[in-house]
């Protein structure tokens, strides 16, 4: 396993963990732009756009980009969230000059209006497809009203309304505003070929043009407050608890992790045995995000409308209960076995390690080899973890009902 | 690089799988134990997926807290379902764990405590499951298709129905389970690191002197197949159809493969160039290929918002039918690029592996290596193609929808 990296005069970055004994190849193009990069106006053109790339560009048509992804079998898409848009594919080593030639002119796309219009129907009825999945819409408003205020509240997908109003001049304005060389990231994982990686990269990349990029990174409030979206169309009672978390550029990041796994992993954490086991609620666990200057605990309970209040409760109970005690020896050990084993797993496969390398180097600018992050996760201390939770109050927390309750307890 | 396969059947009826992936430090282990929800008697229809909670409630001498934390501690990433067929227990950990998590899938297949004061909790869990359908439209459909294409009860939902679960007693899913958890049919499957003989050793401590009894086979009623609309004021309707494909024992079966990619293999496949990318009418559509032992089908799935069901239907079928028309070569090289290069990059998964392993062993009672799938892709030809998609083609359709108001399916007949 070998780390490289090299750099383009326009200022694009372009990495790559090499490893000869892969059988495929995974690359990306990491586009550091996202919904919190967006306006009012704008809300959704990042993901309007991520589609847009596939829609052709001078040299090829859309149906050109799909059939040569699909002439190499490629496994290859892309996705937009609050803060990165990446396009990537996996595929055999044979291709790799070929999948980097076309991602990387894809993200040069021709915008042609025809195709704008046709794809915003697509954007629409994605939008109408989240709109059946309630644990979406209450996360899309739980971080809307969690960030308030904050670039980070903005919705990924847009609304009906901002969506329909979008026009050609402004997705085109955005893509001149954020898709500098400067904010992109070239990775590759698994059997690169370096060399020629990089020589391909310089051929297909140099000639996009430099420009300032910034990206506004004000201080978010703590949010806070709770709040019901009654839905008597919906069956079940969907909570969501979401409190302030150590940022992505933050070394306790590994530690605010270990203490979402003993918190509300799907097996064996302190929610598991609190709600799910007793069948009290159906799902009860707690994620952490890392975020660019910004960071979030999630816990989400889905429970019957008849013990929601019950559920809340007793979450709250154990939040508050982890706040001042923390985890364990050997829970803590457990959540380490557990997170060690599952980057080891996620990182035998060229598409795991390609968000892995991609993100360490998005966030912090650093490559980790794999080993190194499973020693920083068996090195966390359960004295870590209490810090963490206390200075990132758990009990201090935004919380969002959906379902046909009128009323959270 | 050839793989490396190793297949040992212990006298009690258990089969042990495995290949062994010198990349790799991990493990993936994949228990399927007869039965599933087809074997499930009408009266438990959920029996099987409140057994997959239950067999975790303590087992050995270690209670429902122990039993979880034993296998956390492993770093073990366990679950258990209920699949049509089997019991399904799956595994992902570092192969230097194997070993000791074996032990104690041991005492979880062989010692459950099946205690009645767990048991209401396993049997809510799947009830609250079953509730929360109402609310995915989605998966409710795909998931209900199969119980109308397959013939009853072989594609029966695994959450059974509100009925069947709340007459369930604790009794009742002991009694079942005793024919359920058995040796005989019981495919073990272990894909990454691991050294043969030291595994071989292991599961013979383990489970060598397990004994059980057979399972009967199920008598299939005929299959119910029709239009059926379930209302629901839902943002988009949900469309799947069925049909029946080739079986993988059958001679059709790798041309069944192609034509299912030539339809919906990529983003240039005929489905999603026609219904998404010139028209517009989808965010999602799909048609993917699902077989049981003596059964398989062709699923197609789509879905819009209402105004424009009708016309989204109308588009699909059309595409599934222009098949027998004919494919272009160029589709067909692109169809087994895909499928070949899919193969390649599965075989770099050790869980898409364990679990191939025991897909091959249960349906064709040998483990078919990434050789023998190429060249068998590679054969097919375009007329090959056209005469499968002839021989099984796009109709007799089961049809199931959800949304505000039923769709006029009289272009499927």
């Amino acid at each position: 396993m070998e780390f490289k990296q090299t750099q383009l005069p326009n200022g694009l970055k372009v990495i790559a963990e090499v490893n000869p004994s892969a059988a495929s190849l995974a690359v990306g193009f990491f586009v550091r732009t996202g919904s919190r990069d967006e306006d009012d106006r704008t809300a959704g053109v990042s993901h309007f756009l991520e589609h847009m790339m596939f829609k052709g560009t001078e040299r090829r048509s859309a149906f050109d980009i799909n059939r040569e992804f699909d002439e190499m079998g490629a496994s290859y898409n892309a996705f937009t969230s609050e803060e990165n848009t990446v396009y990537y594919a996996a595929v055999l080593p044979e291709f790799q000059a070929r999948v980097l030639d076309l991602l990387a002119d894809m993200l040069r796309p021709a915008l042609r209006e025809e195709d704008f219009q046709t794809e915003k129907k697509v954007i629409l009825e994605e939008i109408a497809l989240y709109q059946d999945r309630p644990q979406y819409r209450l996360y899309e408003k739980l971080m809307a009203r969690h960030f308030a205020g904050h670039p980070l509240g903005r919705s990924v997908l847009g609304t009906r309304e901002s969506i329909t109003a979008l026009r050609r001049e402004d997705m085109l304005a955005y893509f001149d505003r954020r898709y500098s060389p400067s904010n992109v990231t070239l990775v590759g994982t698994g059997r690169i070929d370096w060399e020629a990686f990089a020589d391909k990269a310089a051929a297909a990349c140099s000639h996009w043009e430099a420009f300032e990029a910034p990206r506004a990174r004000p201080p978010a409030d703590a949010g806070g407050g709770v709040g019901v979206m009654a839905d008597g169309r919906l069956g079940r009672q969907y909570v969501g608890i979401m409190s302030r978390a150590p940022c992505a550029q933050d070394e306790r990041r590994y530690a605010a992790s270990l203490a979402a796994t003993v918190l509300g992993d799907v097996t064996g954490s302190r929610l598991f045995y609190a709600l799910v086991a007793p069948a009290i609620a159906e799902e009860a666990d707690c994620g952490y995000e890392p975020l660019d200057g910004e960071g979030a605990f999630m816990t989400l309970l889905v429970t019957d409308p008849g013990r929601a209040g019950e559920a809340l409760e007793i979450a709250r109970k154990e939040l508050a209960r982890f706040r001042a005690e923390g985890p364990t020896e050997a829970e803590l050990t457990a959540a380490k076995n557990k997170a060690a084993s599952a980057v080891t797993r996620k990182g035998e496969l060229p598409m795991g390690r390609l968000t892995a390398v991609g993100f360490d180097w998005i966030y912090r600018q650093t490559y980790r080899p794999l080993g190194e992050h499973i020693d920083r996760i068996l090195a966390v201390t359960t004295d870590e973890i209490v810090e963490v939770v206390r200075e990132y109050d758990l009990t201090s927390a935004t919380i969002l009902a959906l379902g046909p309750n009128e009323k959270l307890l | 690089m050839a793989e490396q396969f190793f297949v040992h059947e212990f006298d009690n009826g258990l089969t042990l799988l495995g290949q062994r992936m010198e990349q790799v430090s991990s493990a993936a282990l994949t228990v399927a134990l007869p039965g599933g929800a087809s074997r499930d008697p009408d009266e438990l229809a959920g029996a099987a997926s409140v057994a997959a909670h239950w067999l975790l409630r303590g087992a050995g001498g270690r209670d429902t807290r122990q039993l979880n934390d034993a296998l956390d501690c492993l770093g073990c990433r366990h679950s258990e379902s209920a699949h049509a067929e089997h019991l399904v227990l799956s595994a992902g950990l570092l192969g230097m764990n194997l070993s000791a998590a074996l032990a104690i899938y041991a005492d979880i297949l062989r010692r459950p405590q099946l205690a009645d004061e767990t048991f209401p909790a396993c049997r809510d869990l799947v009830a609250q499951d079953l509730e929360g359908l109402e609310d995915e439209p989605m998966r409710m459909c795909n998931l209900l298709i199969r119980e109308k294409f397959y013939p009853h009860p072989l594609g029966r939902s695994p959450l059974g129905s509100r009925a069947t679960l709340e007459a369930m007693t604790a009794d009742a899913i002991r009694r079942h389970l005793e024919r359920e958890l058995t040796p005989r049919g019981t495919l073990m499957a272990v894909a990454g690191r691991f050294e043969w003989p030291e595994l071989v050793d292991v599961v013979a401590e383990n489970f060598g002197d397990w004994t059980g009894p057979g399972m009967e086979a199920v008598v299939p009623a005929a299959p119910a197949d029709g239009v059926t609309h379930i209302t629901k004021s839902t943002a988009q309707v949900q469309i799947t159809l069925a049909y029946p494909a080739a079986r993988i024992q059958q001679e059709q079966y790798y041309a069944g493969r192609v034509a299912q990619m030539v339809l919906s293999g990529g983003m240039s496949s005929r489905l999603f160039t026609e219904v998404r990318e010139k028209r517009a009418l989808v965010y999602a559509v799909i048609a993917h290929y699902h077989n049981i032992k003596d059964h398989a089908g062709m699923f197609v799935y789509a879905g819009t918002t209402p105004e424009r069901a009708q016309q989204t239907l109308e588009v699909t079928v059309g595409e599934l039918r222009r098949l027998t028309e004919g494919v272009g070569a160029d589709e067909l090289a692109r169809a087994k690029a895909k499928l070949k290069s899919a193969l390649i990059m599965q075989g770099e998964s050790t869980a898409a592996r364990a679990d191939a392993l025991v897909g091959d062993w249960y349906h064709l009672g040998r483990l078919r290596g990434l050789e023998e799938l190429s060249a068998a892709v590679e054969a097919v030809t375009v007329d090959d193609v056209v005469a499968y998609a002839r021989a099984f083609p796009a109709e007799g359709f089961t049809v199931l929808t959800i949304g505000p108001e039923p769709l006029d399916t009289s272009v499927l007949n």
